[in-house]
């Protein structure tokens, strides 16, 4: 009886959700502040030798001083006491060294698509990025290639969003079910939307590519032709002809020369890059 | 370690008592210590109509920098992915063939001698080097061009779009290309 | 006296600090200028505006094939020709006249195109439509010379892959 009151207050309360998450996080955060309280006592015993040090050059610009020019400021980490992933890395800078660093960040786990970021020379999700522990060279972090910066590592993606809603992204149709309940699709049909739903908008694949840097503004960029060919390879939707019709133009779809960077950058392993080559294909005759 | 805290102690002690000239040095160490990271805002708050934030906002876009893409997107992406070699390859050629045959045209008024065989002779006339040179600056770019073309036509078939696949091809049309540019240039 | 006392304890002061940053490894902020927009200036990209609110869909442009999936339906079609026709002749040692001026015609074409691709990429119709309209119409007077002059050499001298042939064996 008390489990099964303590498990309907869990699926009921919402007050005991944050308790939960809470003592999800915990061991965590509770190794984070082990790690502060006894840095220094560490410090003194495990001298230079044993710290992984490890330099992140983090592009910097602060919209209060317009007239400034972007820069680029490193921060040392030890890397014994850092996460794996580059966001944790960030996340300590954050805490820790400055807390004028600003970038955005979520789930952590590669589903918000939030932390996009150009690391290294590619796009990819600072939350997936592992930092190379092997080789204590600098890193490199900049916003996302070819983006109006509002702050630091925080790109203005509104163009982006206003280019993925005239796609419009959502199921057309005219005819009503033929049994009146949910519009069903075979297996195979179900089948061709794998590698395409799994998409994230994070704008990875889309700020990779040299088109799209010269003519965003025309040019919809692999990530929102990855996500017209989700609806146009959708055996439910009925508006095909018209999703074709809006793309047959010389600047929506045809400013793909296939570079490819964004299959080769995708934090999900997706390829944009074919999902073109398909609409292009399928558009020819 | 011991001596730095004794020194600091010492400095404790020192500072409790008032001393004209050392309180004057430790403001002006405070002072360097405010050039750390931490940031001070005066914020006044005040109520603004939606047309007045959307007037700030793209004010505020007007100033914002583009972040950097050429300069820091991985190189080997970038300069050696093959597609903006195939551009490069191509307006090249292209553009060789515009400027030879508009020449060609006006080649009799100017009194140029552009013929095949006024060409062949002076290309002749070249020493070996010189010839094996401008050969394989031809020959180069159109294995690529060709090599590449066809990688190209494969994808737009939609072939060969794995990741291995791209970067592995990619670096195929390099070899392809050097190998049949020297094989044009020297054994034909 | 004194103040060689106290400057020696600033210096402890100093470095005890310094150990304490390095405690908490604080090696912040060697700011470095940095500089990419100002070098590039051909087509620096423009402040940034948006058209509509953020809620607003961008346009959508008309429908037009002819610039659309029939110009590259054309331009795949050429470039898969060009393959035969560049191949015929490292096969048969040289071209009858007929495919040698098939052969300059396509790669004439594929030239036009290629600039077209080119100019649309680079000259944006939105930004400078005047360039635009100018490059393009450059380009079609270009090309209309340059095939006249493909035509003067393929029947006054001896065409292109013979011409290429000589010069290259020569």
């Amino acid at each position: 009886m008390a489990s099964l009151r303590s498990s309907a207050s869990l699926l009921l309360s919402a007050a005991s959700r944050p308790a939960l998450r809470a003592a999800a996080v915990a061991p965590a955060a509770v190794r984070g502040m082990a790690q502060v309280t006894d840095g220094q006592q560490q410090n003194q015993m495990a001298s230079g030798d044993q710290a992984k040090l490890k330099t992140f050059q983090i592009y910097r610009w602060n919209p209060d001083t317009p007239t400034e020019k972007p820069r680029m400021q490193s921060y040392t980490l030890d890397l014994n006491k850092t996460g794996p992933m580059v966001l944790d890395a960030l996340i300590r800078i954050k805490n820790e060294l400055d807390p004028t660093l600003t970038f955005r960040r979520s789930c952590r786990e590669g589903i918000c698509g939030s932390c996009a970021m150009n690391i290294n020379g590619t796009n990819t999700l600072a939350c997936l990025c592992r930092i190379p522990a092997e080789d204590m060279a600098e890193m490199k972090i900049y916003p996302l290639p070819h983006t109006y910066v509002v702050k630091d590592l925080v790109p203005d993606l509104t163009q982006f969003y206003k280019q993925y809603k005239s796609i419009k992204p959502y199921l057309q149709r005219d005819t009503p079910a033929p049994d009146g309940r949910e519009y069903r699709q075979t297996k195979a049909d179900r089948k061709k939307l794998d590698g395409l739903y799994e998409c994230i908008l994070c704008a990875c694949c889309s700020t990779s590519c040299p088109s799209y840097w010269w003519n965003s503004e025309e040019y919809l960029g692999p990530a929102i032709l990855l996500q017209s060919y989700r609806w146009l390879a959708d055996s439910r939707d009925e508006k095909t002809a018209e999703r074709r019709d809006a793309l047959n133009n010389s600047m929506s779809l045809y400013r793909c020369h296939t570079i490819l960077n964004c299959t080769r950058t995708c934090p999900k392993g997706l390829n944009p890059g074919l999902a073109i080559a398909q609409i292009k294909k399928e558009m020819a005759f | 370690m011991i001596a730095q805290r004794a020194g600091t102690t010492a400095l404790r002690r020192v500072a409790g008592k008032p001393n004209a000239f050392f309180t004057a040095n430790v403001s002006r160490l405070g002072r360097t210590q405010t050039l750390s990271t931490t940031q001070t805002r005066l914020v006044a708050t005040q109520k603004l109509t939606a047309d007045d934030e959307t007037a700030l906002l793209a004010k505020q876009r007007l100033h914002r920098p583009v972040s950097p893409h050429l300069d820091v997107y991985d190189k080997q992406q970038t300069w050696f992915g093959g597609s903006i070699w195939m551009r490069f390859t191509g307006a090249a050629f292209s553009g060789s063939l515009y400027t030879f045959s508009a020449a060609y045209l006006v080649a009799p008024l100017a009194g140029w001698h552009l013929e095949s065989a006024s060409l062949a002779a002076a290309f002749g006339a070249l020493p070996f080097v010189a010839k094996g040179a401008l050969k394989f600056l031809a020959a180069w770019p159109f294995a690529f061009h060709a090599v590449n073309g066809v990688r190209h036509l494969l994808f737009d078939y939609g072939v060969g779009f794995g990741r291995r696949t791209i970067v592995k091809t990619g670096w195929y049309v390099w070899g392809a290309s050097m190998v049949g540019g020297l094989y044009l240039a020297f054994f034909l | 006296m004194t103040s060689i006392a106290r400057s020696s304890l600033l210096r402890q002061l100093a470095a005890a600090r310094s150990a304490t940053q390095q405690n908490v490894i604080a090696k912040a902020a060697r700011a470095t200028a940095f500089h990419t927009t100002a070098r590039r200036d051909i087509l620096p990209p423009l402040p940034q505006r948006v058209d509509g609110t953020v809620n607003d869909p961008a346009p959508v442009p008309p429908t037009s094939p002819s610039h659309g999936s029939y110009h590259w339906t054309f331009d795949r079609l050429v470039a898969g020709s060009l393959i035969p026709l560049t191949v015929a002749p490292f096969a048969a040692g040289s071209l009858n006249p007929t495919l040698d001026a098939l052969l300059c015609a396509t790669i004439l074409i594929h030239s036009h195109t290629g600039f077209q691709n080119i100019i649309v990429d680079y000259v944006p119709a939105y930004r400078m439509p005047r360039a635009r309209k100018l490059f393009i119409w450059g380009l079609n007077a270009a090309t209309a010379v340059v095939g006249l002059a493909l035509y003067e050499f393929e029947t006054s001298d001896v065409g292109i892959t013979e011409a290429v042939k000589r010069i290259w064996t020569a």
